[in-house]
């Protein structure tokens, strides 16, 4: 059952590499201008690319990466924002689509959790030093 | 509370061996993407049909009965062997499916209609793949259900094969509800 | 039939391990012994004949054996026959069982008069360990299963896993993973023995602590170097889960390594030390959960199978709960001598723990938080790269502030104003080649200041060391040295990285960062078992004299209908060139992809350095540990 599942998986995955093999983004996609080209290849990093393995479309192979990078530019011509660009993505494809995880309330103990680590660290520090001051 | 401190360790331990337990057991694809369009109202779009001679207007199209939205190309091996469940689910079942012709060559489509049949009440072309997008298609074939009120209720990733035909049927039957 | 005695010596490698447990856990002295050695020696004896049957099998290509036949071909080359015997999960699996055995024999050799109770105690563990891991290879993973009829060839021929990096790559790993499993053993032993006061248990801790954190090192060194060399993105870390699951007991070690130390010297911070081994060994095992249970899906993944992964996950549930309930009840026995005061060596070791329990928690955190959202809703995120540097490079930079100050610090309390006058010619030789470096290399970003700055910063300090500051050991020296020259090169290649995308046509000329590239030639090159398209180019310097010729080449493999980037790569200490071939013709010219990766080799450079202080201090510590056992 789980072999059939994988190679299902992969079939369908390998669909995405069939046609033309291109080695990430090619020097024609890139915009005239270079603040414009800079925007889009630094929101193309945020993105994942769905059909590979843990890579942004920026990095990826796969055409279904430049479809994306390719739509992304035009919205960047159009002068739209970074969040309404991102907002497009993830209305049709979720958060997923995001390598960086969205500041939402599922994603705070996420964010914030390192932050608390870290307090709970100098905590421990300030208690140790306290006591061994004692102690001597 | 010192010594309570020390109990910490175990209790989250605890929570995460739960966590993947849970998802160890119960059925999923680690790989499969949920679709965020469930319980929404379908993406509206326009776009030129192959098989009628005139452009195919969404909002025409949906909100009378059940409907399927088949994303296929001729160049994909398992939308090939799908076909033959389509046509049955468009045959037996009497299901009105349209198919989205994905980043294809139209003339190649016909002849592979012409092959093996054709399910599909109509059929359109997505030659950039932007309406995938729009759907949040990332890799064929995927089929869509939409009810009668043309709101997405499920989508099926991959091919419809013999094991999930059953399962599939039924999750539209479901989708009136 | 030498599969029949691979598998015949792995059930009774099982029924020794049984042995080994039912004996340690009985309180008799004198046949305790006797009977472990026998118990130790039969396990270490039967895994090692079946590892042997299994590569056996490989050499001689016996496809009738179904790991064999999955996973090698004729026409392999030998090196890649051995290599295959663990580059898959069954085969993984009997290496951790050999590497366990291993570690248990010298468990084993360290009995004396006065410790007999408590390493009964640990083999006991030790012992327990190695049966779950023997019943999951035997029940589900066994690697003799046969198949009828024969076939004539394998299916194993995937060509980019063909790579002597790669190669060594696991064996080392395992040492680190299997290494900790040592010193969990040894916690629980020291919680479950009574006077434990009179038994030098982290003497006996730190050697296996010290073997397991130095492999670690060098096996995630070569995992980084494969990925450099072979996959074409000039990158070497992806934070991807399954390279998370090393690095996290990598940092745990560290952690581990340095609290043993204040342990031995100061007694202070034992039980940090005892949740720390355990913490290390659950973590790897967790991480073989992740890779083989088919819970996500990695680059990295061997098998989809949850069955395997609910067997893995009762395993940890058992040891993680034994080990961690004990923990709570029974580490409050262990007293400190007193509590750690901020300005002393131990102090640092203190903040250093907690930076890299920090720094695991969120590694931890971000790996397994899509699975937490999975399960408690229908959505998925996905935690990538940006949230791990985003969390992890903040809570770095200060450790190796801290790092830095170390050989300063004393062992007990010290003036704040005498470390500054003693820091003072440091600071300033750090600002002096901190300068040059940005000079050199005309980059004035922030992090790349930073990162420079730190490395310079430590090795200055080691540097003026001066007499009357406390002796601290050549390993540590080493190690600490290695850690600086890999930062400075993670700075360099990720901060002061320069990249070039450009279509070019035979003849023509690019530029990136005073290097003069002329596409020369296209030409079609058949290897081995590949044809390959191959670009040849000649780079000159600013001088207009040619450095070298680099040939990127794109493979086609026909056996496996699998296409490989071969990116060709020049290296010097200051940087490395790396161009890679992308699609194209005649007419239109190539895609080319160039990238200027200033101090890469430095990162390969720290990493053995750091290895090489592993293996003083093992031999160090290996030593104090004879004199005790005599």
């Amino acid at each position: 059952m789980a072999k059939t599942l994988l190679s299902i998986v992969i079939i369908f995955v390998m669909i995405q590499f069939i046609s033309k093999n291109s080695y990430s983004v090619e020097p024609e996609e890139f915009l005239q201008n270079p603040k414009q080209e800079m925007r889009a290849r630094n929101i193309s990093k945020n993105i994942r690319c769905l059909v590979c393995q843990n890579q942004s479309i920026d990095d990826s192979s796969a055409p279904l990466a430049k479809d994306l990078r390719t739509l992304i530019r035009i919205k960047v011509q159009e002068n739209d924002t970074d969040e309404e660009i991102y907002k497009f993505l993830t209305d049709r494809y979720g958060d997923f689509i995001l390598l960086k995880p969205p500041f939402k309330i599922s994603t705070f103990l996420l964010w914030s959790l390192p932050f608390v680590f870290v307090i709970i660290g100098i905590f421990i520090l300030f208690i140790h030093n306290k006591k061994s001051k004692k102690l001597s | 509370m010192k010594k309570k401190i020390l109990i910490f360790p175990f209790i989250a331990f605890l929570f995460i061996l739960i966590v993947f337990f849970y998802l160890l057991v119960i059925e999923r694809d680690p790989s499969e993407l949920p679709s965020v369009l469930i319980d929404k109202k379908i993406p509206t779009f326009e776009a030129e049909s192959l098989l009628n001679k005139k452009t195919f207007i969404s909002k025409n199209e949906f909100g009378t009965e059940t409907t399927l939205v088949n994303f296929f190309a001729t160049w994909c091996g398992p939308c090939r062997d799908e076909h033959v469940y389509l046509k049955r689910l468009s045959n037996e079942k009497g299901l009105k499916i349209i198919g989205v012709n994905y980043k294809d060559d139209p003339n190649k489509t016909v002849e592979w209609l012409k092959e093996l049949g054709n399910p599909y009440s109509d059929v359109i072309v997505d030659s950039k793949g932007l309406i995938g997008i729009d759907w949040g298609v990332y890799g064929i074939p995927e089929t869509y259900i939409v009810n009668s009120k043309g709101i997405i209720k499920y989508r099926l990733v991959g091919p419809i094969t013999k094991k999930n035909y059953n399962a599939f049927y039924s999750k539209i039957k479901e989708s009136e509800y | 039939m030498v599969p029949s005695l691979g598998n015949f010596s792995l059930w009774l490698a099982l029924c020794f391990a049984i042995f080994q447990f039912v004996i340690s856990c009985k309180k008799n002295n004198k046949s305790t012994l006797y009977f472990n050695k026998i118990a130790v020696n039969g396990l270490l004896l039967c895994t090692f004949l079946s590892f042997l049957s299994l590569m056996y099998s490989y050499l001689v290509s016996d496809f009738s054996v179904v790991n064999v036949f999955q996973n090698s071909h004729t026409t392999k080359p030998l090196l890649y026959k051995i290599a295959a015997v663990w580059g898959n999960h069954e085969g993984s699996m009997l290496l951790w069982i050999l590497v366990l055995a291993i570690f248990n024999y010298f468990i084993f050799k360290l009995y004396n008069k006065t410790n007999s109770i408590f390493i009964s105690k640990t083999l006991e563990t030790q012992a327990f360990v190695t049966i779950g891991f023997l019943l999951f290879t035997l029940l589900t993973s066994n690697p003799f299963e046969r198949i009828i009829p024969v076939p004539t060839n394998g299916l194993g021929f995937n060509p980019i896993l063909q790579d002597p990096a790669l190669a060594i790559h696991p064996p080392l790993l395992y040492i680190g993973y299997v290494g900790f499993s040592a010193a969990f053993s040894f916690s629980i032993s020291a919680m479950s023995t009574e006077s434990i006061e009179k038994v030098p248990w982290y003497n006996y801790m730190k050697p296996f602590v010290l073997a397991a954190w130095t492999f670690l090192t060098i096996g995630i060194a070569f995992g980084s170097i494969w990925a450099y060399y072979e996959l074409g993105w000039g990158g070497w870390w992806f934070w991807d889960p399954v390279e998370n699951a090393s690095f996290m007991p990598w940092l745990l070690g560290t952690a581990l390594v340095h609290s043993l130390v204040t342990v031995e010297k100061k007694m202070m911070l034992q039980k940090w030390v005892l949740l720390l081994a355990i913490l290390a060994f659950l973590l790897s095992v967790v991480g073989t959960f992740l890779v083989r249970s088919g819970i996500l899906t990695s680059v990295h993944t061997f098998a989809l199978d949850p069955a395997r992964g609910i067997y893995i996950l009762i395993f940890i549930g058992i040891l993680g709960a034994y080990s961690l309930i004990l923990f709570a009840l029974n580490s409050k026995k262990f007293l400190d001598k007193n509590y750690v005061s901020f300005l002393s060596r131990e102090g640092s070791i203190l903040v250093n723990n907690i930076i890299m329990i920090v720094v695991c928690s969120s590694v931890f955190l971000g790996t397994i938080y899509p699975l937490i959202i999975e399960a408690f809703s229908n959505n998925k995120i996905s935690v990538g790269e940006p949230y791990f540097n985003s969390t992890v490079v903040p809570i770095v930079i200060p450790a190796i502030l801290i790092m830095g100050v170390v050989p300063l610090l004393s062992w007990k309390k010290i003036d704040v104003k005498k470390i500054f006058r003693k820091t003072l010619p440091s600071i300033v030789l750090t600002i002096i080649v901190t300068t040059i470096f940005l000079w050199i290399y005309q980059s004035y970003n922030p992090l790349g200041l930073i990162g420079i700055f730190l490395a310079c910063w430590v090795i200055s300090n080691i540097v003026f060391k001066q007499n009357n500051i406390p002796k601290f050991s050549k390993s540590m020296v080493m190690a600490h040295i290695g850690i600086s020259l890999l930062i400075l090169g993670v700075t360099g290649s990720s901060v002061w990285q320069k990249e070039k995308i450009i279509r070019m046509k035979i003849n023509d000329e690019t530029i990136i960062h005073n290097y003069n590239i002329i596409f020369k030639e296209i030409k079609e090159v058949v290897g081995k078992n590949y044809i390959a398209l191959q670009g040849n180019f000649w780079i000159y310097n600013n001088k207009k004299s040619i450095i070298t010729k680099l040939n990127p080449e794109n493979r086609f493999y026909p056996v496996t209908n699998n296409s490989t980037t071969e990116a060709s790569i020049h290296t010097n200490l200051l940087r490395d060139l790396y161009i890679v071939l992308g699609d194209g013709n005649e007419k239109d010219g190539w895609v080319v992809r160039v990238y200027y990766n200033p101090l890469v080799a430095w990162i390969w450079i720290g990493a053995f350095v750091i290895f090489l202080g592993g293996l003083f201090s093992i031999n160090t510590n290996l030593k104090i540990v004879k004199r005790l056992s005599i």
